[in-house]
């Protein structure tokens, strides 16, 4: 009887079991379809066509890749968000591996610190920044009471500042997602080497980077991402003069109506990211590659 | 036998909602200060005497408003929005928004023709607004009385000016294409010309009319361009400010009433425009949000009547600008305006 059972039993699994990983599936495969896929492909349809007119045409790519100022602000998009990458991966490392070694009492507290700036809202957060940071802001108007200057310095209204509220901003993601990758390294293997006499520095060089590169290559590509698609930072933080694609589709749709170029825009930014991801993973895979040998 | 005494019930409640609903309109505009003011001055005297209840909604400035009708394609859930000229002639041009006659909103016969023809034939003109000098009394020795006092190298580093995505930026360029010369449409170069060099006299841009007007509440800077409106609630407000109409003239700021194609609630909506059209309902509106009005025929009190547009004499001292031709040339001159004069503010 029971052989029986157990012969049904594996019966079922093996006829149910794809159809069913099929079915876990469905609910965000429909979701993604819907509110992604769709209105992806009707943005794509739309930067083939001029505004007010439903014929095929590259002109309005024509436009963008012809133009000196739109091909400035795809530039300013790359150097921010690579600027933000790096700074969050910097800053967030120390952090993380801070959290992912230490058993003091006052490693909660660090946690809770490294992710509040999530609990207030962006534009709020960058407001902040611009209190700090503008002309007449609590640094310039220190350094100048101070007497160590005559003239505020600029640091709002142009890439510093956006760097600095981006970096504040994503800094979280980053601390995240690299102390995911440092909680998976053995600190046995770190106890190893300073007993077989490596330094600190050469313990961190020779085994915990090499180990994390995943996370730091995650850690870079979430801020770059973040960056890119980014726009109340650069909105307030960059002011006039600062121009990257997120506010100027921003613009396109809002103020000149022209939907067409803006989904050119909103092309452009998706192959840049698509284009990082897929270095990215490259990268990966060849340090890993070349850490196994 | 349930369902046959459920259904008088069900049939009762569900006329009663549907009545319930068509006593509903959806009005969407501005918030802050514009807000209570029109609750005021325009909502409760309509509720009053339609009977019904009016929701509003504060949510999103006019372009947002605007995107959010074509996004839709003209159902974008409220029933009447308050936008600009330029917005109403291209959401009449693509048919998202409802056509007005003299037939649905008889008051329209009162409006002066000339700014009516300006909006186009989806736009119910309600407000009318100058672009303004505005100033601080307290940093002028005397007060200035033309645009050309901007120059003034005593200014410099004391002005802003607004982006080009405020649209009080390509008035201002056509404005002072005009004093330079040029014209307001075809010949704009001298516009460009002038307002590079007054960037440089600027500390610098900002789109938000209420940032804008922080920036001289405050004093960090002396003099702007401004909307007449907002710079008169900005005088009431006691800050130390006042604004003139410089002598080379001005152009207007027109607003509009309009009806998306697809409001739920359409005569009802009608009903609305016309009343926020009426001669009372302008005149209130005038005296409560220190704007002209495009009715010559409303009695005002003799400030409002100095300060404002309320005169035929008033509307033939602006320069009109055809608003086709400016949203067929704004991103060409948004492009000529952050290559020639956002950087000569740096």
């Amino acid at each position: 009887m029971s052989s029986i059972a157990l012969k049904l039993e594996g019966r079922r699994l093996i006829g149910l079991a794809p159809l069913r990983q099929y079915l876990a599936l469905f609910p965000p495969s429909l979701v993604l379809l819907l509110f992604f896929a769709i209105p992806m492909g009707m943005m794509i349809g739309l930067s083939f066509q001029q505004q007010g007119s439903s014929e095929f045409t590259l002109h309005t790519y024509g436009r963008f890749f012809g133009d000196s100022f739109t091909l400035a602000g795809l530039v300013r998009t790359i150097a921010m968000s690579g600027l933000v990458a790096i700074c969050v991966t910097v800053m967030a490392y120390p952090v993380a591996y801070y959290l992912a070694r230490s058993r003091s009492r006052w490693r909660p507290v660090v946690f809770a610190l490294a992710i509040a700036p999530e609990l207030a809202g962006v534009v709020l957060r960058t407001y902040g920044w611009l209190i700090i940071l503008e002309d007449h802001g609590f640094i310039n108007n220190a350094l100048i009471w101070l007497g160590v200057i005559a003239e505020p310095l600029p640091l709002a209204k142009n890439m510093f500042g956006v760097v600095v509220g981006l970096t504040h901003v994503i800094l979280p993601f980053g601390i995240l997602s690299l102390l995911t990758s440092l909680q998976g390294v053995d600190p046995n293997l770190e106890k190893s080497a300073q007993i077989l006499g490596a330094s600190r520095a050469s313990v961190l060089r020779h085994i915990v980077v090499p180990l994390t590169v995943p996370g730091i290559v995650s850690s870079v590509l979430l801020a770059f991402t973040m960056s890119a698609s980014a726009y109340a930072t650069p909105a307030i933080l960059g002011g006039a003069g600062f121009k990257v694609l997120a506010t100027m589709i921003y613009e396109q749709v809002l103020f000149y109506i022209d939907w067409s170029f803006a989904a050119v825009m909103a092309n452009v930014l998706l192959v840049l990211m698509l284009a990082v991801a897929f270095a990215g993973s490259r990268l990966e895979a060849r340090l890993h590659k070349k850490l196994n040998v | 036998m349930k369902i046959r005494y459920l259904a008088l019930p069900l049939a009762v409640l569900s006329c009663a909602m549907g009545s319930a609903q068509a006593q509903q309109l959806i009005v969407n505009s501005y918030g802050g200060p514009y807000e209570q003011i029109i609750r005021d001055t325009i909502i409760a005297p309509f509720e009053e005497e339609f009977g019904v209840t009016v929701v509003y909604d504060a949510v999103g400035s006019s372009s947002q408003d605007y995107a959010k009708i074509k996004a839709t394609n003209g159902r974008p859930g409220f029933d009447v929005v308050v936008m600009t000229a330029s917005q109403s002639l291209d959401g009449c041009r693509d048919g998202l928004l409802e056509p007005l006659t003299t037939e649905t909103v008889p008051n329209l016969a009162h409006l002066n023709p000339a700014i009516s023809a300006v909006a186009g034939q989806c736009g119910a003109v309600h407000e009318l607004q100058y672009l303004s000098l505005l100033y601080r009394t307290d940093m002028f020795e005397t007060a200035p009385d033309s645009w050309m006092d901007l120059y003034d190298e005593r200014l410099k580093g004391s002005i802003i000016l607004p982006t080009f995505n405020n649209v009080m930026a390509a008035y201002m360029t056509q404005l002072m294409s005009v004093i330079h010369g040029g014209d307001l449409d075809t010949n704009v170069d001298p516009g460009f010309e002038a307002m590079t060099r007054l960037a440089a006299q600027t500390i610098g841009f900002e789109q938000s009319s209420a940032i804008l007007e922080s920036y001289i509440r405050d004093g960090r800077v002396s003099a702007m361009p401004f909307w007449d409106g907002r710079a008169q609630l900005l005088v009431d407000s006691g800050a130390p400010v006042d604004y003139v109409l410089p002598q080379e003239g001005s152009v207007p700021l027109i607003a509009t009433l309009n009806v998306p194609v697809g409001a739920e609630n359409k005569q009802l909506a009608l009903e609305f425009v016309n009343f926020f059209l009426e001669k009372s309902s302008q005149e209130r509106w005038v005296e409560g949000y220190k704007v002209g009005s495009a009715r010559t025929d409303i009695e005002v009190s003799e400030a409002a009547r100095e300060r404002k547009i309320t005169t035929e004499a008033d509307l033939e001292g602006l320069y009109l600008p055809d608003l086709s031709s400016l949203a067929a040339n704004l991103p060409e001159w948004g492009m000529r305006w952050e290559r020639e004069v956002v950087p000569a503010a740096r």
